[in-house]
């Protein structure tokens, strides 16, 4: 356990006296939350609303909107105060709509016309729409009036027409601004370079100042060594997230979620990445080589996997390859749990990382010679 | 008493390629041992296979009385011995204090790391970060590392090499000074006279075999060849100037002329017929055969500054 604790000690204070993994592991990841956050903070807060059309009656062949309906929405679109976006009748509606929000980041509200709005109001009955909205959110509740609004104005455009009801209903959504969207990322991608490289030079650069060599002279086991530089790892990821969620929450309101599901999937990261700069280090024995890998292998990945930008709008084959890297499966199961609050794809993604995070982390402990030859 | 180091037909082979080739050595405890030879010879090889960080082909090694092929044994070597690896660096980022603490701490019990300081001469260097020092004082801290668990046995492998002569000098000083303290030292090394200083024992290694071994002295006297008397800076009008009765001598450079001599007799009877030339007033000596003349004499080459074979 003194081994142990000596390794990790001696990683971290040559961490904390070095400029460029300060960098790397801190500044970097904060200039860029700043960069994109002012880049693109703030783009999806306009008043995005999705309209289910369910009013459908029959022309010749098609089902279509009724007429009633169409003019309705269209008194909606003509306020300028919202960008409609229609969702298909045959769809489930709040889950068409949570799925599409997320990719095309907009905020999720749906108003649904039902289905004999027409005919209801031809013989004066009253009718209601269901909006479905946050309520906790600002936007949302700002919409919510205009919503009112423009029903009662249409409403009263109808002589003779009873009030039209809207009934909001409730939904835990998320309106995700591309800097929600963007945190995880950095989080992802903060653990991939530090522990990339972090492992790269632990062993690889080690290996070469025969620093590993002595160290095999003494008791200090391969398993331990390996133990602690996991240990110092964790270590790194814990000020990365730490640093990235309270620049996020203080700079642009970032309210990310720290559940059980974020946790396993840094402790999944800080095992994985340094697993793969393990096993890097181990098949290109020149360090300066295996850095070079590491580069080769660390960027692609970032960009690939989703980091800056959502992967949904990457070409097909492009899609495939993200798949197969690991990062995607970090920074999916991240913003699961942290944004978007679905623990069931978090578990998934945290699953798939913790095991890919102990096959790396196996892989790389057999490949490493701790002895020569 | 069992010696400290016993190797019998030690051979380490890498494919077709003998790294060692049956060697036999051993070490008296408290005695400098020096395995000398050129780059490529087997000495890392032999030493890591002491060390436990190579297993041998064949053949057996003890070390300290433990055999360096049993598992259970190697752990008791690696308490035991004191290790400088070649090339060796410490932490870049870490003082030399606590570069001798980290190593310390790998240890069940270690010295005080002020103590091992001040024996390789680095107090006021003791916050020093290690990547800030010259190459001759990292090499310091290295003996330092090396000591920390007060081993019995320091193995150090060409602790010189690429150092400057004054901090080959100040290595060398802390090697006579764990000779002192009773510590017994096997080091390896590609400079004969850093051998012939250092060391009460001399192993000559060539080509994975050991070629001759000795204390420096009985190498040099059954290996080293004749002493040469040395007329400097003479020139080629000098070597006009010798007596007929002088033969074989030979100019070498600087215009210093090397004539072979068997003994005492020898020198008398040239100085006295130098006596009626102007050679006289040279500066003139007598040289002895070094480690140099022996490898050269066992092997027809020399070896380099680098360890290379020439």
């Amino acid at each position: 356990m003194k081994r142990i604790y000596t390794v990790i000690k001696g990683h971290v204070k040559s961490w904390f006296r070095s400029r460029s993994t300060i960098f790397w592991t801190i500044a970097f990841p904060i200039l860029l939350i700043l960069l994109f956050g002012a880049i693109f903070g703030g783009g999806s807060q306009k008043f995005d609303l999705y309209v289910q059309n369910q009013d459908l009656v029959v022309q010749g062949q098609n089902l279509v909107a009724s007429p009633t309906s169409q003019a309705y929405v269209q008194v909606l679109n003509g306020s300028q105060a919202f960008d409609i976006f229609q969702v298909p009748a045959a769809e489930d509606g709040v889950s068409y709509m949570k799925v599409d929000g997320r990719l095309h980041n907009r905020g999720q509200r749906l108003l649904v016309v039902p289905q004999g709005f027409e005919d209801s109001l031809n013989r004066n009955e009253s009718v209601s729409i269901r909006f479905y909205a946050d309520q906790t959110d600002q936007a949302s509740s700002t919409l919510t009036g205009i919503v009112f609004g423009m029903t009662n104005a249409f409403a009263a455009s109808r002589q003779g027409t009873p009030p039209i009801l809207v009934q909001t209903e409730s939904i835990a959504t998320r309106s995700i601004r591309y800097i929600d969207f963007f945190i995880p990322g950095v989080i992802g991608m903060t653990l991939l370079t530090s522990g990339v490289f972090g492992a790269v030079s632990t062993n690889g650069r080690y290996r070469e100042l025969k620093i590993i060599k002595k160290l095999a002279t003494t008791p200090l086991s391969k398993v331990e060594w390996i133990l602690g530089m996991i240990g110092y790892q964790m270590f790194l990821a814990a000020i990365s997230v730490a640093v990235i969620l309270v620049v996020g929450r203080f700079a642009f309101n970032v309210t990310a979620v720290v559940d059980v599901y974020t946790v396993a999937l840094v402790v999944a990261a800080a095992l994985l990445f340094p697993g793969i700069g393990m096993v890097l280090a181990n098949f290109v024995k020149d360090a300066d080589g295996a850095e070079a890998a590491a580069n080769a292998i660390t960027f692609p990945m970032m960009f690939l996997s989703g980091t800056f930008w959502p992967r949904e709008t990457m070409p097909d084959f492009l899609k495939t390859v993200a798949g197969y890297l690991p990062l995607t499966y970090v920074n999916d199961g991240l913003r699961d749990a942290m944004i978007y609050l679905d623990p069931a794809q978090a578990l998934n993604n945290t699953i798939i990382a913790l095991g890919l995070a102990l096959g790396f982390v196996i892989l790389g402990s057999v490949l490493m010679n701790w002895k020569e030859e | 008493m069992e010696p400290i180091v016993q190797v019998e037909n030690l051979t380490k082979k890498y494919g077709p390629l003998t790294a060692v080739d049956d060697v036999s050595f051993q070490l008296e405890k408290g005695s400098v041992f020096a395995f000398l030879g050129p780059n490529g010879a087997g000495k890392t090889t032999t030493v890591e296979i002491l060390e436990c960080l190579r297993s041998p082909t064949g053949g057996r090694a003890r070390v300290l009385g433990y055999d360096v092929s049993k598992r259970s044994d190697q752990a008791q070597i690696r308490k035991q011995i004191g290790v400088l690896p070649q090339d060796f660096n410490a932490i870049d980022r870490l003082t030399v204090r606590e570069n001798v603490e980290y190593f310390g701490a790998m240890f069940d019990r270690s010295l005080d790391p002020d103590e091992l300081i001040d024996l390789v001469d680095l107090s006021d260097k003791r916050k020093e970060l290690f990547k800030k020092l010259s190459g001759g004082l990292k090499q310091r801290v290295g003996l330092a590392v090396s000591l920390v668990n007060d081993p019995q046995l320091v193995f150090l492998d060409e602790p010189t090499t690429g150092l400057d002569p004054k901090a080959r000098r100040d290595v060398w000083k802390v090697v006579e000074q764990l000779k002192r303290k009773g510590k017994t030292v096997f080091l390896t090394t590609h400079y004969m006279d850093e051998a012939e200083f250092l060391a009460d024992t001399v192993s000559i290694i060539d080509h994975g075999k050991i070629i001759a071994s000795g204390t420096p002295g009985q190498l040099i006297d059954s290996h080293g060849g004749r002493k040469t008397l040395v007329i400097r800076g003479a020139g080629e009008e000098g070597m006009k100037l010798l007596p007929e009765s002088v033969p074989k001598a030979e100019l070498h450079s600087a215009g210093d002329i090397h004539i072979p001599i068997n003994n005492g007799a020898d020198i008398s009877r040239i100085l006295i017929s130098l006596g009626g030339t102007e050679l006289a007033k040279n500066e003139i000596e007598v040289r002895r055969p070094n480690l140099d003349n022996v490898f050269l004499n066992l092997t027809g080459r020399r070896v380099t500054e680098e360890g290379e074979l020439a």
